[in-house]
């Protein structure tokens, strides 16, 4: 199960399991978006290398116009990934 | 003194004849150009420490000790011996002219020395034609000696060099019926995991294994004949073909054991045996009865208990001689976990360069820690610890290894090649893996490789199989694709994750993570059924790491 939604303080709130079948879901959401874009993770249980695909594709298109997706209350897991993939690199981690 | 027969004699002396054309050519010309009756030659051997004259291929070579009579004297001084009147000298041994009916009157004994100084033998001329050898006989037989002696020690070389191509040839021959025999692909067993492996040493050896999947069970063998050279490999592949036929016709483990035993017993030479272990193992019960003749120590690890079972030989080594009784099999029941090991000399006997064997402790003391591991990565780290305790010393023997394991419980599901098939793949995980930590990063490496057979394998309607097996510490996966491309994602591409953003692809990056996570990663393809296999293992991490 995997939610997204927008949160207090303009945050987007990702939340549960984003495996390779969620990623239309969470590609349509971000389509949207513009700007400095903060996702919270607090809550983001999993993530595999398709879902990681979706925010590269994501920091891509904001970058191009002076925004960039920003990571929030990033766990262990994810932070495990996000270095084993090198993408520590092109986020910005708090 | 004419020159001619010496100058044709040397021509002759350069073609690459035979040993005995060469021999022959030799007596020819000692004797004409001696203007003698007869002549023969001598060959020296030095382990023997003897002259050995070759008559004719059908009679048994005469032997002579150096040092003894007039050719004996020859060799031991190295100089020429001319005797006017053999029968008025002591050394002469009048006892061949008895023999023959043959008189010898005079000879001359001429040592033959090659380029090196090494002694190949000593030519004999009897019977001057007119008179007596002379001092121009002597100087010219020294001469003939010097050419002869060279031309037959270039044949001998070679006659060795044709000899040893010929022995490496069969032994190559012999080799290759060897490991045809073996086991082309382990077989598949529910709740076990099979390996073996046989590692030849560069000329030697008779190791053999088989694992096989009989109506009477599994059967499990390791077999190693005494000796080395042809011999061994051929027997060994007897054996082979004899107890997987005895089995194909029904026999069972006690008829197939003796008959197999019998069989060979009156096929071997006297001298030759085989050790070996043959065992039946019951998938249903668990249950393995085995004969081990002389074939020891077999190794069982009680993975509950964490201790060891040295089962000692049964009966005697098979071939040793017919067996009219044989005991009843031992008996011994595999529970989850526990490992079988037969391990062959090769293995236990390997010796670095202080004389230090490799050793049982040692093949234990891997065995037990390593237990965890697929069979197959425990074999591979086995030999490359006994290479690695050689250090550099040659391979003596064959190496062989089979490795039988129970596995411990778990569950295998089998799921269609389609993405939302991973919830439940999920739900399958959840159900086998407790911990949190440990379950997140095997769906992870699962859905990595699922996606990965989804999206680039063959659109078939197979299922892929997902086998989870618990281990003292993690677990161990299996996924089948049962209609795949040869595909290894140890060897896949790595992506470069230290490129900036705009030259990120997120292709790759699945199979990367698959490295990071797995502690070990095997893969398997079997190009005839066209079946792909992907082994993993991934241990519990402690909290604080």
């Amino acid at each position: 199960m995997l939610t997204i939604e927008s949160g207090a303080a303009g945050t987007v709130v990702i939340a549960g399991r984003f495996d390779a079948a969620q990623c239309a879901t969470v590609q349509a959401y971000l389509d949207k978006l513009a700007g400095i874009v903060t996702l919270d993770c607090a809550r983001l249980e999993y993530i595999s290398s398709a879902g990681l695909g979706v925010l590269l594709k994501t920091q891509k298109r904001l970058m191009a116009t002076g925004g960039k997706l920003r990571l929030t209350e990033v766990n262990r897991h994810l932070r495990d990934i996000l270095q084993y993939s090198g993408f520590d690199q092109i986020f910005d981690i708090e | 003194m004419n020159l001619e027969p010496i100058l044709a004699l040397a021509g002759k002396l350069a073609a690459p004849f035979d040993l005995p054309t060469m021999l022959a050519e030799v007596v020819d010309a000692a004797t004409r150009v001696l203007g003698a009756e007869r002549a023969s030659v001598w060959l020296y051997e030095p382990a023997a420490d003897e002259l050995v004259l070759r008559i004719a291929s059908d009679i048994a070579p005469v032997r002579l000790a150096a040092g003894v009579g007039i050719v004996g004297t020859c060799a031991r001084t190295r100089r020429v011996i001319n005797v006017p009147d053999c029968y008025a000298d002591a050394r002469f041994d009048p006892s061949v002219d008895r023999k023959s009916g043959y008189r010898t009157r005079c000879l001359l004994a001429l040592p033959l020395i090659d380029h090196q100084g090494a002694l190949v033998g000593v030519m004999q001329v009897l019977n001057k034609r007119q008179g007596v050898f002379d001092a121009g006989d002597e100087a010219l037989g020294n001469v003939l000696a010097a050419q002869c002696a060279i031309a037959l020690q270039r044949t001998l070389m070679m006659q060795q060099v044709i000899e040893g191509e010929k022995l490496r040839r069969e032994m190559e021959t012999a080799r290759a019926v060897q490991m045809s025999t073996l086991p082309a692909a382990m077989p598949q067993l529910e709740d076990y995991d099979l390996y073996g492996t046989f590692q030849p040493a560069d000329l030697t050896g008779g190791d053999t294994y088989d694992l096989a999947l009989t109506e009477q069970g599994l059967l499990i063998v390791l077999g190693d004949a005494t000796g080395h050279g042809i011999g061994p490999a051929l027997s060994v592949t007897q054996m082979h073909a004899m107890l997987r036929m005895a089995l194909r016709l029904g026999a069972d483990l006690e008829v197939a054991y003796k008959s197999v035993n019998n069989q060979l017993a009156e096929r071997l030479p006297a001298d030759r045996y085989i050790t070996a272990f043959i065992g039946l193992l019951d998938p249903k019960t668990h249950v393995l009865r085995f004969h081990s003749g002389g074939q020891a120590p077999i190794l069982r690890y009680r993975a509950a208990a964490g201790g060891w079972d040295e089962y000692p030989p049964t009966v005697f080594p098979l071939a040793a001689m017919p067996l009219e009784r044989l005991r009843p099999a031992m008996s011994l029941e595999l529970a989850p976990g526990d490992l079988l090991a037969l391990v062959s000399d090769g293995i236990y006997e390997c010796e670095n360069a202080r004389g230090e064997q490799y050793g049982v402790e040692r093949v234990r003391a891997l065995i037990a820690e390593r237990s965890d591991a697929s069979m197959a990565e425990l074999a591979t780290e086995l030999l490359h610890a006994v290479h690695a305790f050689a250090d550099g010393a040659a391979q003596a023997d064959d190496m062989t290894l089979v490795l039988v394991k129970r596995e411990l419980p778990g569950a295998r599901r089998a799921f269609r090649r389609k993405i939302d098939a991973l919830a439940q793949i999920f739900a399958f995980t959840a159900e086998t893996v407790k911990t949190a930590e440990l379950r997140r990063r095997l769906d992870l490496v699962l859905e990595e490789l699922f996606t990965n057979i989804v999206k680039y394998g063959r659109a078939s309607d197979t299922m892929i199989g997902v086998d989870i097996r618990r281990r003292a510490n993690g677990v161990r996966v299996t996924v089948t694709d049962p209609d795949a491309e040869d595909f290894d994602p140890a060897n896949a591409p790595r992506p470069d994750v230290r490129a900036p953003l705009e030259r990120r692809e997120a292709g790759g990056l699945g199979l990367h993570l698959v490295r990071k996570l797995v502690d070990a990663l095997d893969y398997r393809y079997s190009p005839e059924q066209r079946a792909g296999r992907i082994t993993f293992t991934l241990r519990e991490r402690d909290a604080h790491d």
